[in-house]
């Protein structure tokens, strides 16, 4: 018997050593089931609803055509890596490429740009249609690449806008045309190795000489250098310079020069010391670069002395007396940076959400019934909620996007503060928003979404610095906060009404709301309003309250802003989300009766409502019971139920054209082919 | 009886050899061959016999076009949606061809102009010969590039499917072999031979069979020496403009630094033709660059219907019953600053208006990844 089971028992052993197959039942079919076959979204969802058409021009806002020529422009040109898979077209940066490699075609395609007539007209026009054409276009690069767009942002943008507003008449003629042209490639040299968004603190130094009528501009310091200059690295020419003004001994404060860094032939200038900031987590088809300047000397002329100037012989003039406004003056024109990155961060989150969304309407995984079919990603309720509330944020940011380029482009000196402050709002907020949309996309997307040719991943690298450029968001959220503060604080001393920073709400009776509700009331346009103002309204209260009790027992403001940093944050965000649900709200009210009405309506509830569930405040200083909060958590998840038939609709309301988007927003099987390896 | 004559049939094994057979008009497709065409394309497709389909020409063209005097009549009787089934049924053979599951060959030894491209570019295989003429003379005639043309024009490289399309640019055998909408060139005197081994498919994969025999009898032909191919630079430079008016203007400027025949023809080409068919056939270019060919093809019947329906502009009919022997078009509007943003807009419009109008139905297809992406 024993011996009987050890040789059973040998018999096995040697079978798994052989790796022998079990031998299979007589009645298995060895045919294979039919393959996945990759099934267009398109067939398969419905296009009833409303028209995209309509949609994309509401959300582009401006523009479009002009849009769609710079997408064909970039689509015909063998510059912009145009590679096929799966049948399609696309068009998307090698980003394997070396950061050199990366640099020298972010330029050539630049170059390409400027010969078929892109750029016409961005410095040297001037109106609001001629700026809407050009963040038109700028918002199409970016979609292409965010390096091309910072690459052109840094030059028009900053070094063209410096010279445009902190500039005279002399700099105009002798500039703007020739950086339109390229002729001269600028870039701007603000930030130091020690000081980012605290610019007054700079520590380079320029002082005047009246024997050669020159300015002589020193960095003194190792954290004086210039540090992630766009453009500093490999091609510009010239650079605006941000450093104190010594006149006599006395620190007039920041001031701004333009510096000439290479000659036409590239050769760095004398005088100048320039390094390489090296190899980055993105954006690596832009070279940033460090500067040193030792005794650089420039003309007096080339003092942008729209604020102040510096005479011949060495004195000191400005119309603005207190160093204060002046710097604020100096400041200002920067609000474009902000608008720019606030709506290149919308855009970056759409193409995330309409190659997410589009995969989840083609793939499928796990059966919900014994040898059912697979289901479809976005029929799974998970998943619907994963992306459905971020798609809707998207479409509301994406007014408040366009929103704040209408008040930008049509600003005056009175609407200057407000800008700065929804600006500084919506940079950080939608900037954010973008990095959170794209890792849920990447994630969403499964292990397709590391693969840089399907472009969510990656896009987070290049993408992130936006928290941090043209002021730290966390700095940025402060400001709005500070400036909540201030016009409070003020208008309650003088007894005046509210006018202004969009607190006119307050005038009126703090609004009261139900106990109960509904599902008809959570969607209510006004309920939702009232909701979004008494948050805003409540936390200024207590921010201003908090502050003020500590500076009643001798602390300083700055220090009592400090202390309640959390109040600030929490107010910040309640500013900026009412500032975004009043502009779908303004948007939605402009629209007909119609489909495009009603579904704008479920995205504006969905904004709304997930905006509430994802703010503790609401819990934490009562404005909600906990009954509420979950009404609100069960009316998302039905919205989403709501929103799904029109995902399809939605994103391709975005405007992208399919060839700025990866290929796993189409056939991927057809793309990964063994026939196509 | 006529279609069947109009389109013959060879069986060869499992080769169909169709021929276009209406010399006199160059082949000029009419109603019938049309229906005839699909009818034929649909069954060899459900055939398990049938692998190659073959289609070409008789006598000196391959095909002229659609047929659109009897179109034209109805327009001027105020009948233009008989008109209207007329392209619907040319637009789904069109759609039939660009996703066709088996292989279509197309032998353009000859002329190929309009209808012609459209039931030829969309197959797989395209074969040149030195006697090719190809053209899309429709913006002289009122029309626009249609049957698809603003899906395989804006596939072609840089913006020379906005040239050829705008100026409706004759190109030959070498050229079109050059840019793409020919796959391969074969001298017409080994067309004969090359037929005969293509009916020698066996049970090896057509597409590699028929790829393997055309790769051999294919010829790299010379560019002639004034080929607009060269000036792809130029072509780009100036057909990447925005608006006809821009493009017209560069040209000019173009002309003024380095005149020569070839673009001071093109500036004619281009102030012959019709101002509206300009317009809408540069926007409906530009939009198929970014639509699939079911698309394309939807919106080139809108816009087809608003052209016969004329509100806006008559030019189609006008031209083609009262103008054809002046060869002095007056076109109306008559220049393109008349022809206004909006105006264009309407062209790409659902003739929700019309009772019974509906937009084009495509023909449901089978083979799902291919549906919506052409051969080109």
């Amino acid at each position: 018997m024993s011996e009987n089971r050890a040789l059973q028992r040998a018999h096995i052993l040697a079978n798994h050593i052989l790796r022998s197959p079990p031998p299979l039942p007589s009645n298995l079919s060895l045919a294979r089931e039919v393959c996945l076959q990759y099934s267009p979204p398109e067939l398969s969802e419905s296009f009833g609803g409303f028209d995209a058409k309509e949609m994309r021009r509401l959300l582009d806002g401006h523009n479009t055509e002009d849009r769609d020529w710079l997408y064909g422009l970039m689509m015909q040109s063998n510059l912009f890596n145009r590679k096929e898979r799966g049948g399609k077209l696309f068009v998307s940066p090698d980003y394997n490429q070396t950061m050199e490699q990366q640099r020298e075609i972010t330029m050539r395609r630049i170059w390409y740009l400027l010969e078929k007539g892109v750029y016409r007209g961005w410095l040297t026009d001037s109106g609001p249609e001629a700026e809407l054409r050009k963040l038109a276009l700028l918002e199409v690069c970016g979609i292409y690449d965010h390096s091309l767009s910072i690459k052109l942002g840094v030059h028009f943008f900053l070094w063209g806008n410096a010279v445009k507003f902190f500039g005279t008449k002399r700099h105009h003629e002798k500039w703007l045309k020739n950086t339109e042209d390229y002729v001269v490639k600028g870039c701007f040299a603000m930030t130091e190795l020690g000081h980012g968004s605290n610019v007054r603190g700079i520590e380079t130094v320029t002082t005047y000489d009246p024997r050669t009528g020159e300015f002589v501009i020193n960095t003194p310091c190792e954290s004086a250098q210039k540090y992630w200059i766009g453009g500093a690295a490999k091609h510009a020419t010239h650079t605006i310079v941000f450093s104190q003004l010594d006149i006599n001994g006395t620190n007039q404060g920041v001031h701004a020069f333009i510096a000439q860094i290479r000659d036409e032939d590239g050769n760095i200038c004398p005088n100048i010391r320039i390094a390489d900031c090296g190899h980055k987590i993105g954006l690596n088809g832009v070279d940033n670069g460090r500067i040193w300047f030792d005794n650089l000397r420039i003309p007096r002329e080339n003092l942008l002395n729209s604020v102040a100037d510096v005479s011949p012989d060495g004195e000191y003039v400005s119309a603005i007396k207190d160093p204060d406004q002046r710097f604020g003056a100096f400041m200002a024109p920067l609000t474009s940076g902000r608008v720019t990155i606030a709506s290149s961060a919308i855009y970056s989150a759409k193409v995330g959400l309409a190659i997410a969304l589009r995969y989840s309407l083609s793939r499928r995984a796990f059966s919900v019934k014994a040898n059912g079919p697979e289901v479809l990603l976005l029929d799974y309720p998970s998943h619907q909620r994963r992306l459905l509330p971020l798609l809707a944020k998207t479409y509301a940011m994406s007014f408040a996007a366009n929103d704040l380029k209408m008040i930008y482009v049509k600003r005056t000196p009175e609407t200057n503060k407000a800008i700065h402050v929804v600006s500084s709002g919506l940079k950080a907020v939608l900037t954010w928003h973008n990095m959170r949309t794209l890792q849920e996309c990447r994630e969403a997307v499964g292990g397709q979404g590391v693969k840089t040719e399907n472009l969510v991943g990656q896009l987070k690298g290049e993408f992130d610095v936006q928290t941090t450029f043209e002021g730290d968001n966390n700095v940025l959220m402060q400001q709005v906060s500070k400036a909540l503060f201030a016009e409070y604080v003020s208008c309650k001393k003088r007894n005046k009404p509210f006018k202004g920073l969009r607190l006119e709400h307050m005038n009126s009776a703090r609004p009261v709301l139900p106990t109960q509700l509904s599902s008809s009331t959570l969607r209510c346009s006004q309920f939702q309003k009232n909701v979004f103002c008494l948050r805003e309204r409540d936390l200024l209260e207590r921010f201003t309250s908090e502050v003020a009790q500590l500076q009643g027992r001798g602390e300083s403001r700055e220090s009592s802003f400090l202390v309640n940093h959390e109040l600030a944050e929490d107010l910040g965000k309640a500013f900026t989300e009412k500032a975004i649900l009043q502009t779908v709200l303004d948007a939605e009210a402009k629209l007909p009766t119609g489909s495009l009405k009603d579904v704008l309506g479920l995205v504006r509830s969905m904004y709304a409502l997930i905006s509430i569930e994802e703010d503790p405040s609401f819990l934490r200083y009562g404005y909600l019971s906990r009954d509420n909060v979950g009404d609100v958590r069960r009316e998302v998840s039905k919205l989403c139920g709501e929103l799904r038939p029109h995902a399809l609709a939605l994103v391709t309301s975005f405007g992208i054209p399919d060839a700025f988007l990866g290929p796993i927003a189409f056939n991927w099987v057809e793309a990964n082919a063994w026939s196509s390896v | 009886m006529a279609s069947q004559s109009q389109v013959l049939v060879e069986d060869k094994s499992s080769v169909r050899i169709l021929t276009l057979n209406r010399p006199k008009q160059m082949n000029a497709l009419c109603s019938n061959m049309i229906t005839r065409l699909l009818q034929l394309f649909l069954a060899y497709e459900e055939d398990p016999n049938v692998k190659l389909v073959i289609l070409k020409g008789q006598g000196r063209a391959f095909c002229a076009g659609g047929d659109v005097r009897p179109v034209v009549g109805d327009i001027v009787q105020g009948k233009w949606r008989l008109g209207a089934d007329f392209f619907s049924d040319q637009y789904s053979l069109n759609y039939v061809m660009a996703t066709y599951s088996k292989v279509q060959i197309s032998i353009l030894n000859g002329i190929v102009m309009g209808g012609g491209a459209g039931v030829s570019i969309h197959g797989r295989f395209r074969i040149a010969t030195e006697k090719t003429v190809f053209a899309m003379p429709e913006t002289a005639l009122g029309l626009f590039p249609d049957v698809g043309a603003s899906y395989f024009l804006s596939r072609l490289p840089g913006f020379f499917g906005e040239y050829v399309g705008l100026t409706g640019a004759r190109l030959d055998g070498a050229e079109i072999l050059a840019c793409g909408l020919a796959t391969h060139f074969v001298p017409s005197t080994r067309l004969t031979a090359l037929e005969e081994d293509l009916c020698r498919v066996g049970s090896s994969d057509p597409v590699t069979f028929a790829e393997t025999i055309l790769n051999a009898y294919t010829q790299h032909p010379h560019l002639k020496q004034h080929s607009a191919y060269h000036r792809l630079h130029v072509i780009d430079r100036c057909f990447s403009r925005k608006t006809v008016e821009e493009i017209i203007s560069t040209l000019e400027k173009e002309a003024i630094e380095e005149p020569n025949e070839w673009i001071s023809a093109t500036i004619r080409a281009l102030e012959k033709a019709s101002p509206s068919s300009l317009k809408i056939s540069l926007r409906s270019i530009r939009e198929g660059r970014y639509q699939g060919v079911g698309q394309c093809l939807i919106r080139e019947f809108r816009m087809v219907c608003h052209v016969m329906k004329g509100e806006i502009s008559k030019d189609l009919g006008y031209r083609a019953v009262v103008i054809e022997k002046d060869k002095n078009p007056k076109w109306e509007p008559r220049g393109l600053e008349e022809m206004k943003d909006n105006m264009v807009e309407q062209y790409f419009k659902r003739m929700d208006e019309e009772k019974g109008w509906e937009d084009l139905k495509l023909p449901p297809r089978k083979a799902l990844p291919s549906s919506i992406i052409s051969k080109l």
